[in-house]
């Protein structure tokens, strides 16, 4: 059974085809990484995933149950996170405060016997600290919990927003660029710890990145995009010989910004 | 049958006041992006500055609503400096609460002034009154304002097409490159709070010759003109020019049929009528009522 | 299906900062200062102040005018949505609670959570309607149902008492000014108490990251829609116990109290007290609600100046003052009296005394909301 399986997926924006028949699939405990050049359609596939698009045509599955027409916060619910592009945290609060809305939808108090002050609901808030604390240490970010998400580094917010997708007890993680801005010993590092997340947490990994060494290295399938169309998958042995691929990426990159600050709202 | 003509010709020409401060909500909108709940003051200051060079200081009438006009222009041109400049990089609420905050200041400073209470009350232009064939009286004043309200808007209409309207439209959307090729988006926006407080002021001047007026007449007052200007301006999708005059003169006409006798036993008919106009507006149409697809 | 992880010790905050004897002493003169102001004066307990018995009910006012500061803060600070007419909101818990109390006869204890109710079920309405604006244009909708509820809704003679108003007894044992006074004073620490529950629980944090981002709160698994309407409904349940009250507190209603203009003194002392500040929120309403009534110039022996050499009625200093004070908050001061007075509170609170305390530095949000 695959964890996530996209069939002939396409999306226009008023004459702009931005997908077009993407299909893809996910097994468990995979990682597959998807490369491409910028404005291929790699983080509208992702938005299409998690629901904030509205693909045109095709289907989204997640282990076999059609979610194309799901809300957002209904798929996070049934283990789908993902990080965004430009670092998806609420950079107002703390690092802490982040992984403890992050776990919303495992808290076990009604709202409304929180606002009470339900004995219960205090004893639910300490279990939640310490589960965020557990996230953190093992992320190596523990010194940082108490930190401002915007006074954060970069690459410590890249760092920290996986550690809140961790805290939404997620099984398919999709991770939009997690290495930009590192560099090729901070990437290999990334490398590392996404392959040990897989192995503690049982993670399904789809892996967006421009450092196409980290992601041959972890994937264990590869898709690259180009033009919103698949244009090469298989091992990533095979994608990084294929001719194409090389064309695409050393070819004229199409300038039109792949940035998800331009989704509109969709929740 | 008769009292629906009545209704609505009164509608028309309460509404040209609406239309006026609906033009410079919807101008300020398209320029600044910002919802100006101080419009209606500029209406207030405006016909205030007025009544003190006409009533007060004894000018001759013209010169003295010239006075008014320009009283309300520099409030709107100091709106611009000492507030909305400086929060420019603001998110839009904070801009709204800003400009909500001038509405209240001036007021204050009315109350404050004027707060003996006299009765207060600027002489018309014209006194004269006219008997429609259905009976409704209508005053030479009301038909003044209709007349100010299609001149100003024609003057608007033929200032957006010319080089300088052009480019205060172009400075909303393009201020970097606008900056580039020579026009100062700090000019653009002086030119238009002061163009938005001049319509203001001409809807003060006009319609305070009604009926005696206090602080804060345009936007809590008596002529209260704030809330159905708004509705006005969201029937234009916030950015139709025509839409704001065709829309001032609808929401007039609705507000009169909560007088129709129907209505007689529900109290604030008026108010009720427009939420509810305003909230189906909202709800069916966010766009707007009357633009066309293609003013987008 | 909680992954297992590995226990980790919660360490506790490791403090370098001791307050030492003397600074407990120093601080706890200063909560008992607050206590005798707060507990004390107003009942005229060692204290060398007289407070009458009009006086008096200038100070449940301004318990009742925090209560609607927290309300609206809910609204505006919580949620970034703002609400021009949050004084029909108090007004229809108001006509509520007396209808409650003088036609049905019920008791005022039972009057005060029906109030709450409606006002919940009004505020969930505007919220539906919320969701499909954004913040702009949801602004001119509350002002549309402010002017609908003072002109209309207010109006209906059968509930409200038509101009005359309508009557509303206090409840046995708090007839008097100043017992009614410590009752007010319960419903704000309730107020107190709930309002700091929702920020520290999953609503709190959920409208918290919706405001500021709603795709990375949808993400969070957060049900958008449905925190913004608790938000709305949580601001009513406030705004009707504040209505409620200050119906039991005046004796009497009438709809015109609940005019526009008290809208914007709302949307002014919360913004001045300092959004989602709850101290800031609380002062800010205490100030204007003591400014508006005059009281705060009279008991600086300010009446002679004010009135006689600037010509300015008592009652009209708020409304020349605050607006001045909102825009400087605004264009100055963003984070209102709650930041000018962070380093007291937590100088208070047994920190060391930081001149730079509370400084809010909110890093520029997208305005998804407006």
């Amino acid at each position: 059974m695959s964890v996530l399986e996209i069939s002939r997926l396409s999306i226009h924006f008023g004459g702009v085809k931005a997908l077009q028949n993407v299909s893809l699939r996910a097994g468990e405990w995979e990682i597959v990484g998807i490369i491409g050049p910028n404005g291929a359609g790699k983080t509208t596939l992702f938005n299409c995933i998690t629901g904030f698009y509205a693909p045109t045509k095709g289907k989204v599955r997640y282990r076999d149950r059609n979610i194309t027409r799901m809300r957002v916060h209904e798929r996070t619910a049934l283990g789908i996170g993902r990080t965004f592009q430009n670092v998806g945290l609420v950079k107002n609060t703390t690092v802490l405060e982040n992984l403890l809305t992050a776990q919303h939808l495992q808290i076990g108090y009604d709202p409304v016997a929180g606002i009470m002050g339900s004995p219960a609901s205090f004893e639910e808030e300490r279990r939640l600290t310490e589960r965020a604390h557990q996230i953190l240490g093992l992320m190596d970010l523990e010194e940082i919990a108490k930190v401002r998400v915007a006074d954060l580094p970069y690459g410590m917010q890249k760092r920290a927003e996986i550690a809140a997708v961790l805290a939404t007890d997620p099984d398919l993680m999709l991770l939009d660029e997690p290495g930009s801005g590192m560099g090729p010993e901070e990437a290999h590092e990334l490398g590392d710890t996404l392959l040990k997340l897989r192995e503690e947490f049982g993670l399904t990994i789809v892996l967006i990145d421009h450092h196409v060494p980290l992601v041959t290295r972890v994937s264990d399938y590869m898709y690259c995009l180009n033009f919103g169309e698949v244009l090469a998958e298989g091992t990533p042995d095979v994608v990084r010989a294929h001719p194409e691929v090389a064309r695409a990426y050393l070819g004229e990159e199409p300038a039109e910004p792949d940035d998800d600050t331009r989704v509109q709202e969709a929740v | 049958m008769e009292e629906l003509a009545i209704a609505l010709t009164f509608g028309v020409l309460q509404g040209s006041v609406y239309s006026l401060v609906a033009l410079g909500i919807v101008l300020v909108y398209r320029v600044s992006g910002v919802f100006n709940f101080a419009q209606a003051e500029f209406g207030t200051t405006g016909l205030f500055g007025a009544y003190i060079a006409v009533v007060l200081w004894e000018w001759p009438f013209y010169l003295g609503l010239l006075f008014g006009l320009v009283v309300a222009i520099v409030m709107g041109l100091l709106t611009e400096r000492l507030v909305i400049h400086p929060l420019r990089n603001q998110s839009k609420v904070t801009l709204l609460v800003g400009t909500a905050g001038v509405a209240l200041t001036v007021i204050g400073i009315q109350f404050w002034q004027f707060n003996d209470p006299l009765i207060r009350q600027l002489p018309k232009i014209s006194d004269a009154v006219y008997v429609t064939p259905f009976g409704a009286p209508i005053m030479a004043q009301q038909l003044i304002t209709l007349a100010v309200l299609i001149v100003a808007a024609a003057a608007l209409a033929v200032f957006l097409k010319s080089p300088a309207g052009l480019a205060m439209q172009a400075a909303q959307q393009e201020p970097v490159a606008c900056e580039l090729v020579g026009v100062s988006v700090r000019r653009v926006s002086m030119m238009t709070w002061g163009i938005a407080a001049l319509l203001g002021g001409l809807a003060g001047v006009l319609s305070g010759a009604y009926t005696i007026f206090t602080a804060g007449f345009l936007t809590f007052g008596v002529g209260k003109a704030l809330l159905p200007g708004f509705i006005a301006a969201v029937l234009a999708g916030m950015k139709s020019m025509p839409g704001a005059v065709a829309g001032g003169l609808v929401v007039g006409i609705v507000e009169q049929f909560g007088g129709l006798k129907m209505f007689g036993d529900v109290p604030g008919a008026s108010a009720l009528l427009l939420l509810v106009f305003l909230v189906v507006v909202l709800l069916l149409r966010p766009q707007g009522l009357l633009v066309r697809k293609a003013t987008a | 299906m909680t992954k297992e992880l590995p226990a980790v010790l919660l360490e506790e905050e490791d403090e370098q900062f001791r307050v030492s004897p003397g600074g407990w002493l120093g601080r706890g003169v200063v909560w008992a200062l607050l206590a005798w102001l707060v507990l004390a004066v107003p009942s005229n307990f060692l204290s060398p102040f007289e407070i009458g018995v009009t006086d008096i009910n200038g100070f449940s006012h301004a318990a009742i005018f925090a209560i609607v500061g927290l309300s609206l803060n809910v609204l505006i600070g919580y949620t970034g949505q703002i609400s021009f007419g949050h004084q029909a909101f108090v007004g229809l818990g108001a006509f509520v609670s007396a209808y409650v109390v003088t036609d049905l006869g019920w008791e005022f204890w039972l009057a005060v959570p029906i109030a709450a109710g409606f006002g919940a079920i009004q505020a969930g309405v505007l919220g539906l309607i919320s969701l499909r604006l954004t913040g702009l244009y949801f602004a001119v909708v509350t002002l549309a149902y402010g002017m609908f509820a003072q002109e209309s809704l207010f109006g209906i003679a059968a509930i409200t008492g038509g101009e005359a108003g309508k009557a509303a007894p206090r409840p046995i044992g708090f007839e008097s000014g100043y017992a009614y006074y410590y009752l007010c004073l319960a419903f704000v620490v309730l107020v107190l108490w709930l309002d700091w529950r929702l920020m520290k629980t999953k609503s709190g944090r959920a409208m918290q990251a919706l405001r500021e981002n709603p795709r990375v709160a949808s993400s969070y698994g957060i049900n958008v829609k449905a925190f913004t309407l608790l938000a709305f409904a949580v601001s009513g349940v406030f705004a009707g116990i504040a209505g409620s009250l200050l119906a039991h507190a005046d004796e009497v209603i009438v709809p015109v109290e609940f005019n526009f203009q008290l809208a914007l003194l709302f949307v002014l002392m919360t913004v001045v007290g300092g959004l989602r500040n709850r101290a800031g929120v609380v002062l800010g309403s205490v100030f204007f609600a003591f400014l508006g009534s005059g009281k705060l110039v009279e008991w600086f022996g300010l009446v002679g100046f004010v009135e006689g050499v600037i010509g300015l009625p008592k009652e009209f200093v708020a409304l020349v003052i605050g607006p001045i004070l909102l825009l400087l908050t605004l264009t100055a001061f963003p984070g209102g009296i709650g930041q000018q007075i962070a380093p007291v509170k937590m100088w208070l609170l047994g920190h060391r005394f930081d001149m730079h305390a509370g400084e809010v530095n909110e890093v520029e949000v997208t305005d998804v909301r407006a």
